[in-house]
Order: structure tokens, then sequence, then C-alpha cells
């Protein structure tokens, strides 16, 4: 079960950080028209794994109001804009992270909340969680903090719109560009776990 | 010719009007909720962005279903007499009214069980035992309407009414038919006490949990379209229709009281939905009839 | 003539059905098949007992092909009441009139209205038992659920729907309403009617409550049968301008669809070896034209335009409302929407949903077995785009038998209450249709996926059968009156008394020796001859 500290050596993971590449490419006219739509309108899927999920009930409830800059809540990973992911990801649910990703559908953003995400947090040396969530998938946008307030994530939020607008947030093209080099960092952190899925069939 | 322009005249009045409606009545919601709410136009953004995503399709029937329960409704919805814009006179009979929206939730029914998700096929069970729970005692209640009117057209029983002025209005002279419409017309609509079909934290927003992208959006202008045939329905029958300014005023009032009750209250098991139904509203629904049956009043 | 123009409407189930392997099989059909032209054609009462009984005996032989004895037993027992009933009415006649002749006793009926009612009820209840109306509809389930695959269409098409024709003879050949015009009138009706009326609603709502339960399809489709037989005697009991056309609208309509019904699960029969819902699944992929036909039938039976059934219930909703039968009609609309549940349950649980690794490799069935059910479906359509072409016909029975006839203009049906034009319905529709389509195919083109892969609240699910919600579809719902009363655990109790009694009697008067056995019969016959003698 346990996976040692090497095969997660960041250094290890791969030679190129894909992360850094620029996809970046000219925009039709429907697509900006579009992105119009799509950055006044953001369904939000909250995969509370971690700690975080608790700074979102005042986001989304009376007190910081979330529905006023168009957000909602929503069911299935099939109605939702935006994958939210909150706290620390261990192994197993990064599986499930996943899956529930590759089910969205484009256009799809990625939030990661809170420091765990974006270098492990007071995780970064535990043998079951996963320290840097972008070599997995393609995030978007990080909110920083542990936790970040309210009003942190409302401001990120505030920017991933601005990004959508621009036309910059396109995670979800990098991921299909680079979909093997994704891959092959899913199926290195996977390797050892057995479960019967597409990555052990 | 002028009958196909009114009849698009109405598709569109319909489109707009509803999906402003139904951004108000998110702003309502929040504003009993004690936040600021979205914009008024943010269903229309919603609709157009969903539209802009790439979807998936889980075979024939997947798409075929969203077809029929869109064009279902937009054919259902022609039938309904908005005001002075009445695209087939004499054609509007209730139960043809009643019975074609069922071909748009059949069409649902179908899609969403067709995606072969479980969670869409409870949402689609539980929908079909609430059907049979608010229908009954909404027929019953129209029942003493079209006794009353001897006539079942919808534009008729309106007419009926305006010539009579406000007192007499269905509401005024069947009061206990409009109290088991009401109720209905929650039930119909999905508002909150009833929305066990659609309960998102539940089974996860039940018959919509597959759809994406088009179909989604698809499906929510089917939904707005069909909120629209229920409460024009209940507006003509209930309120008396009136010009079209009146039947919009009428329509905006039911709507927001709809909203503005579902916005306090939690939701109610299936079961225990099909069991209120067929205890007060159906016993208010049969008194109302058997009063307007043997005695003629009303 | 009435009866030439009511064949029309009965005659076409029949030469549809598929004819099945056993010779024996082939024998009993075509004798039942013969036997129910015979009732139909039959111009006194005796040919028409006669012909009746061919087809309840055919049709008992045939059922336990099926494998189930007791099936046979029940439906004989039950329509052995009806037959006793309407042969004690037969004979009961022929003392007083001394003739069989339905024109001749219905004429002398028709002013004594104290024999009228007595002889509707006896004869009534021989219609009631073959309808499978309430207290008699135990052996529909029993024997469509047991009955060869191909026989259950007959059964319900067919046999049924002889029931109907009786129902048919003794209210509206029997002026009914003016017969028992100065009887007590309920609701406009007279008594005897208003009966018949409340244990067709009865079984309306047992009908469906009991179909809505069922697991096994075929017994599934034969409670639907039962709830429209209410349907079918609502509308006969009513003979008025427009439920009577429904009624006999509806018994056409009915036998389409339900006979539909049958044949798309006897093909899913043949394919899969079973008619349990539960154990079926996503057989759209592999058969989509026997998915096809019974999508349209459903459609049909739950009475949603445009097709035909829509025109036979709206018109009985219209008789109920303009007579103010108000629980009659909550009967009718209970098994309206109520049929949108049972007939669902079919389609999603083995039509929709996940296939069943087991069936992976089934296909459609062959042409033959296919062109039936087109047929059907053909004619379902074409009846509800132009339901004038069936109606003419009823209009020619209803103004035969003094009752003013329905209104037909084109395709507009119309009532006092109101119209219906399904070509405009038909039209609209196809029009909204168009633009659902148009709206479909300008936006961004769809990713065709796997059933599996779905929201699965993100877990690992490999296992369809476990993965496909079909049993107990109603679960919420049925919880409800899952502690019925039920006349079958009565019929159960009579039934074992008779056996009681029959050991009983058997114990003490007869053991091994047949001399006694003859001993007793000789007694009991002269006892009789003696007792006869006395009169």
């Amino acid at each position: 079960m346990a996976l040692e500290n090497e095969k997660f050596n960041e250094d290890k993971i791969n030679e190129i950080d894909v992360n850094e590449l620029d996809c970046r490419d000219t925009l039709t006219f429907w697509e900006k028209f579009g992105n119009i739509f799509r950055s006044k309108s953001i369904w939000m899927l909250h995969y509370c794994t971690g700690c975080g999920a608790m700074e979102l009930p005042p986001t989304m409830t009376s007190r910081f109001d979330m529905e006023r800059i168009g957000m909602a809540p929503m069911a299935t990973p099939r109605q939702a804009d935006v994958l939210l992911i909150t706290g620390y990801l261990s192994v197993k649910t990064l599986r499930r992270i996943i899956y529930t990703y590759e089910q969205m559908q484009n256009p799809k953003y990625v939030v990661g909340f809170g420091s765990c995400t974006l270098n492990g947090g007071v995780y970064y040396d535990s043998y079951a969680v996963i320290s840097r969530l972008d070599y997995y998938l393609p995030v978007d946008l990080y909110i920083a903090g542990c936790m970040p307030r309210p009003e942190a994530v409302m401001s990120g939020f505030k920017k991933l719109m601005n990004m959508i607008k621009k036309g910059e947030a396109l995670g979800w093209k990098r991921y299909q560009k680079y979909y093997d080099w994704y891959k092959k960092n899913q199926v290195r952190a996977l390797g050892e776990v057995y479960v019967k899925d597409e990555f052990h069939e | 010719m002028s009958t196909f322009l009114t009849a698009t005249g109405l598709v569109l009045l319909a489109f707009f009007w509803q999906i402003t409606l139904s951004g108000i009545q998110r702003k309502v919601t929040a504003r009993i909720h004690r936040r600021v709410g979205s914009p008024w136009y943010q269903n229309f953004i919603d609709l157009f962005k969903t539209w802009s995503k790439s979807s998936i399709s889980h075979g024939f029937i997947y798409d075929f279903g969203v077809l029929m329960a869109l064009g279902g409704t937009i054919a259902t919805l022609i039938f309904i007499p908005a005001g002075h814009i009445v695209v087939f006179d004499k054609l509007d009979n209730f139960f043809v009214i009643t019975y074609l929206l069922a071909v748009g939730s059949l069409g649902m029914a179908m899609s969403a069980v067709g995606s072969g998700n479980p969670w869409a096929s409870i949402g689609v069970m539980r929908a079909l035992t609430q059907m049979l729970a608010y229908e009954i005692p909404y027929i019953m209640a129209v029942f003493a309407i079209i006794y009353a009117n001897k006539t079942a057209s919808i534009h008729a029983i309106a007419l009926a009414q305006q010539g009579m002025g406000i007192l007499g209005w269905n509401m005024f002279r069947m009061p206990l038919g409009v109290i088991v419409g009401f109720i209905s017309l929650m039930g119909m609509l999905g508002k909150k006490p009833y929305d066990a079909p659609i309960a998102p934290a539940e089974i996860a927003s039940g018959p919509l949990v597959e759809y994406g992208g088009k179909h989604l959006g698809m499906l929510m202008l089917q939904h707005e379209f069909a909120t629209f045939v229920e409460v024009g329905l209940f507006v003509n029958l209930f309120l008396g229709g009136g010009t079209l300014l009146a039947f919009l005023i009428k329509y905006f009032i039911v709507y927001i009281l709809a909203t503005m009750i579902a916005s306090v209250v939690a939701r109610f098991k299936i079961d225990q939905l099909v069991v209120f139904y067929y205890k007060v509203p159906l016993a208010l629904a049969f008194i109302q009839t058997a009063i307007v049956i043997f005695t003629g009043l009303g | 003539m009435v009866l030439v123009y009511s064949m029309v409407s009965f005659f076409n189930p029949y030469w549809m059905e598929k004819v099945i392997h056993p010779a024996a099989y082939n024998l009993f059909y075509l004798l039942s098949l013969g036997g129910t032209l015979g009732v139909f054609y039959s111009k006194d009462f005796l040919t028409l007992f006669i012909f009746w009984e061919l087809v309840v005996w055919s049709s008992m032989f045939i059922i336990p092909l099926g494998k189930s004895r007791r099936a046979t037993v029940v439906y004989y027992g039950i329509s052995t009441i009806g037959s006793f009933a309407m042969l004690y009415a037969l004979l009961l006649l022929n003392v007083k009139y001394g003739t069989f002749e339905i024109s001749t006793v219905i004429n002398k009926l028709s002013t004594d209205p104290k024999m009228a009612t007595l002889f509707f009820f006896l004869i009534v209840m021989a219609g009631l038992t073959k309808l499978g109306i309430f207290p008699f509809y135990t052996w529909l389930p029993i024997a469509h659920g047991n009955a060869p695959h191909t026989f259950s269409p007959v059964l319900s098409g067919g046999l049924v729907k002889m029931g109907g024709f009786i129902a048919f003879l003794i209210t509206a050949v029997l002026p009914t309403s003016k017969v028992f015009a100065n009887h007590l009138q309920i609701l406009n009706n007279p008594y005897e009617n208003y009966i018949l009326m409340i244990l067709g609603a009865i079984s309306i709502i047992i009908g469906t409550l009991m179909a809505i339960k069922q697991d096994d399809a075929k017994k599934l489709i034969a409670y639907s049968t039962v709830s429209n037989s209410g349907y079918i005697l609502i509308g006969l009991a009513m003979v008025d301008q427009t439920a009577f056309a429904g009624g006999v609208m509806h018994v056409f309509n009915h036998a389409m669809a339900s006979a539909a019904m049958f044949l798309a699960f006897a093909a899913i029969a043949y394919r899969t070896g079973t008619t349990k819902i539960s154990e079926l699944g996503g057989l759209i992929k592999r058969m989509p034209v026997t998915f096809t036909v019974y999508l349209i039938a459903i459609i049909s039976l739950a009475g949603i335009p445009p097709m035909s059934g829509f025109a036979s219930k709206w018109l009985i909703y219209q008789g109920l409302l303009r007579k103010g039968n108000m629980f009659i009609a909550f009967a009718a609309f209970f098994g309206s929407v109520g049929s949108f549940m049972y007939v669902f349950r079919p389609l999603a649980g083995a039509f929709l949903g996940q296939l069943s690794p087991k069936h992976k490799d089934i296909k459609e069935v062959p042409f033959w077995m296919q062109l039936p059910m087109l047929i059907i479906s053909g004619l379902t359509i074409l009846y509800g785009v132009y339901p004038g072409l069936m109606l003419k016909y009823i209009a020619k029975i209803q103004t035969s038998l003094n009752l003013p006839a329905i209104g037909v203009d084109g395709t507009k049906i119309l009532t006092p209450n109101g119209m219906w034009d399904s070509w405009t319905v038909t039209l609209v529709f196809t029009i909204g249709f168009i633009i659902a389509t148009i709206l479909y195919f300008v936006l961004p083109k769809a990713k065709s996926v796997d059933l599996m892969d779905t929201y699965t609240s993100a877990e690992f699910i490999h296992n369809p059968d476990l993965y496909h919600y079909s049993s107990n579809y109603y679960a919420p719902f049925e919880r409800l009156y899952k502690n019925h009363p039920s006349v079958e655990k009565f019929y159960d109790a009579i039934a074992l008394r008779f056996k009681e009694l029959g050991l009983l009697v058997k114990t003490w008067f007869f053991n091994e020796n047949p001399a006694f056995t003859v001993f007793w019969i000789s007694i009991v016959i002269t006892a009789i001859f003696m007792w006869g003698d006395k009169i």
C-alpha cells in the first residue's frame, strides 16, 4: 500500500513540466462569445475530500453569497464547469478526482483550494498524500491559505472569471494536448494501489 | 400564416417572460434568505452557457428523448391561451393540454433512464409517483370548473370568468378548488416541499444527473416552457386569464407566491407526499366538486 | 347489422397473431378464433352461448401449454360462474318467452323492466367474468402470465373483448337507458348501469395498483387489461353520445395496444427466455424494432396524444364530465395517470438502462415476428391521427341503436364539451419536434460514450447487472398499500372449503368399491326425478 517516498519525489516525476508550456491559441469568434457567458455563469462541483469544505457554507449562504456573481453548486460533474478541490488529496481520492474530472464537459476548470493542493501543505511529506495537484490535473487557479477565508475564495473566483473571459483559463486544452504526460504521472502515483479501474485493467 | 406568427410570438413570449421570471424567482428566494442573489438575467446566461459547452450522448434514445421532451413541450405551449394570444381557439381542451404535457415528461423520463444511471431511474420513479399524487386532486378540482362551465376549452372558461367581473373568477366561486389547484401547481412545478424527484443533494438531481452541455440546456428550456404551461393553465382556469397584461401580472403573482412558499419549507419524502396529496387536497377537491355538482353553487 | 359493424372493430387483432409450433395449439387456436367470430355473428342467444363455450374450452386447453395447471383451473373456474349465469338466464328466457332470438328477446324485455333487470345482471355476469372486472379479475393475471407467450395477446386482445361484446349487447342493444328509465337514477344513470360503472371503477383502481407492483411484464400487462376493461365497461354502461363511442373505440384501441405489448414481450421472451423485468435491461440496443413497437403501444395505452388511445379515453372523460359522475371520473383519472407508472416500468427495466452481459449477443427477432407488431403499431398511429376512420363506424352503430351519433368532421371529433383535432395536434407536435431538432443540430456535436460511463459519485462500478435499477421500481409507492385486502385470499379460502367439503363427502359416502359410487348416483338421479315430478 505504502508508496515509497522516492516515487513521490517531484524531481523525478517527469522531465518537463507542462504547466510552464504555453498552450494559448487564437480564439474563434464563437469561443470569445461563449467565454462571456461562461465567465458569468460558473457551476461548481465541490469535491470536499479534505478539510476545506468548512469554508464553503459561509461562501454560499447569506454571509458572502456566491450566487450574486453567478455561481451555483451543482450535483454532478456532467453539469458542472468548475471542479473545486478542497484541501489535501490522498492517493485514494486522487483516483476519484481524475475520474470525476474526465466526466466533466469541456470547457472545464480546476481550482485548487488551500495550500495542500499547491505544495502539500502540512502533509508535504506524507506517504499517502500527493503534494502537487498540477502534476495530475491541469489546475487553472490556486487559492492559497490554510484555510483560505471566504473572502479569498470569492476573490479567487472573481479572478477565475476574468481569466475565462480573456480566454486564459485553458487547463482543459492543456489536458487534451499533453494527455500522455498527465496519464503517466497519474499512473505513477496510483501505481501500487490495487483497484480494478481504467488504470489497472 | 397568421396562426404561425401568433404561435411564434407565443413561444418567444414564453421564452423571454419565463426565463426572466426564473431569474427574478432566484432573486426573491435570495432576498428571503437575506442574500443579494443573482441578477435577473442570470438564467439567460446559464442557458446560453450550457449551449456553448460540449456534451455527451449515451445512445440514440438519450438524444431522442430530449428532442421529444422539448418538442412536446413547445407543442403544448402553443395550445395555451395567454391573454389575447390564442393560437388555436376551441382546440385548447384541458385534457389535451394535460396529456400533451405528458409527452414532454415521457420524453424526458425515457431519455433519463436511457442514460443508464440508476439515480436517473430513481428520479423518474419519484417524478411519476409525484405525478400520480398531484394530478388527481388537480383534475378533480378542474372537473368542477368544467362541469360548471359545460366546456373544457381553457379559453372559453377564461372568457366566462371575465364576463362576470372579479367575483366571477373561479378563485372566488370555488375557494376550495383554488387551494387544491395551487397546492397541485406547486407539485407540478416541482417547488420546494415537492421537489423529491430532483433532490440534488440526495439523488444527484435525479433525472438530470447525466446531462451536460446542450442536453442540459434543452431540458432547462423544456422546464421553463413547462412552467409557463402549468402556471398559465392555473391563471386561465382559476384567475380568469384577462388581457395579455392582466395575464402576465396574474402569472407573476402566482409564480412569485409559489416561490416564496417554496423558499421557506423543507422537502417531503415521496411517500409522505402521496399520502398528503390523497388526504387533504383530494378531500377538498371532492368536497368542492360535490358542491358544484349537487348544489349547483359556484 | 350492429353486430357486423362491431365485428369490424373486433376482427382485426386476430389475424395478426403469430401462429406457433404445436399442432394442438394450432387446433385450439383456430377453434377459439372461430368461436369468437361465432359469438360476434350469432343471431340468437343459444348460438352465442355455444360459441362462447367453444372459446372457453379451446382456450382452456391452450393455457396449460404454458405449463401451469393452476392457471387453467382458475380460468375455468371463473369462466364457469359467468357461463352458468348466462345459461340460467337463457333458459329462464326460453321458459318465459319461448325463443332465443336476440332481437325478439330484446323487444320483449323492453316492456318488462323487472325481468330485464334480472336478465341484465345474469348476462352481464358472463361479460364481467370475461372482461376481468372487479370480483372476477383474478383469472386474468394468472392465465395471462402463464399462457404461452403468443396466446397472451389473443387472450387480452380477443377473448377479453368478447366480454366487452356481451356488455355492449346488454347495455346498448337492450336499451338500458330506456328500459330502466323509471328506476332509481344515480347521477343521471339508472342504478343498474351505475353498478356496472362502479365495478368498472373498482377494476381500474385495482388493476392500476396491482400492475404497478408486478415484476413479471406479462402479469403487469394482464393487470393493465383489468384496468382498461374498467374503462370499456364504464364507457359502454354510460350509453350516451360520447362515452359510449369512447368505450367502443377503447375496445379496439386497447386490443391493439395490449396485443402489441404482449407481442413485444413475446419477442423478448423468444430471445432471452424470460419476461421478468428485473432480469432484463438495455435491450433497446439489441432489439430496436421491438422497443419502438412497445413505445408506441404504451403511448396509446397511457392515453397520450397523438396515439389512438387518447381519443377513446378522452371521449370517456367527456361523457363522465357531462354527467358529472365525479367518483367514476376519479377512478378514470387515477387509472390514466397510474398507467404512466406501470407502462414505464417495463420500458425502463427491460428496454432502457444497462444491458446485462448475459444478453450481450442477442439479436432482433426475425422479420416475420416483427411484421405483425409493426402492422399493429401502424394501425395505432393511423387511428390516432385519423380517429374518424373508426368513429364513422361507431357513429353508425350509435344511429342504429337510437343514440345520438358521435360528431366526426374529418380529423376533428366534436363533443358538447369541446373538440379534439388530432391532425392539428400532430402537426403542431411535429413542428415542435422540428424546432427542437434544429436546435439540437445547430449546437455543438455530442460525443458518444458508453452506458457504464455515468456519474457514480466517483465510485468505480463494473457490474452492469448490479448497476441497473429495475427491481422494486416503485418501492416507496408500493409500501403505501402493502397490506391491502385481497379478493384472491377470499377465493382461496372458498376453494379450500370446497376441497374440504369434497373430501368430507368422499370419506363419508364413497370407498374403494365402484359399486358404491354407482349406488349413490342412482339414488341421486331417482331423487331428482321424483322431485321433478312433484312440481
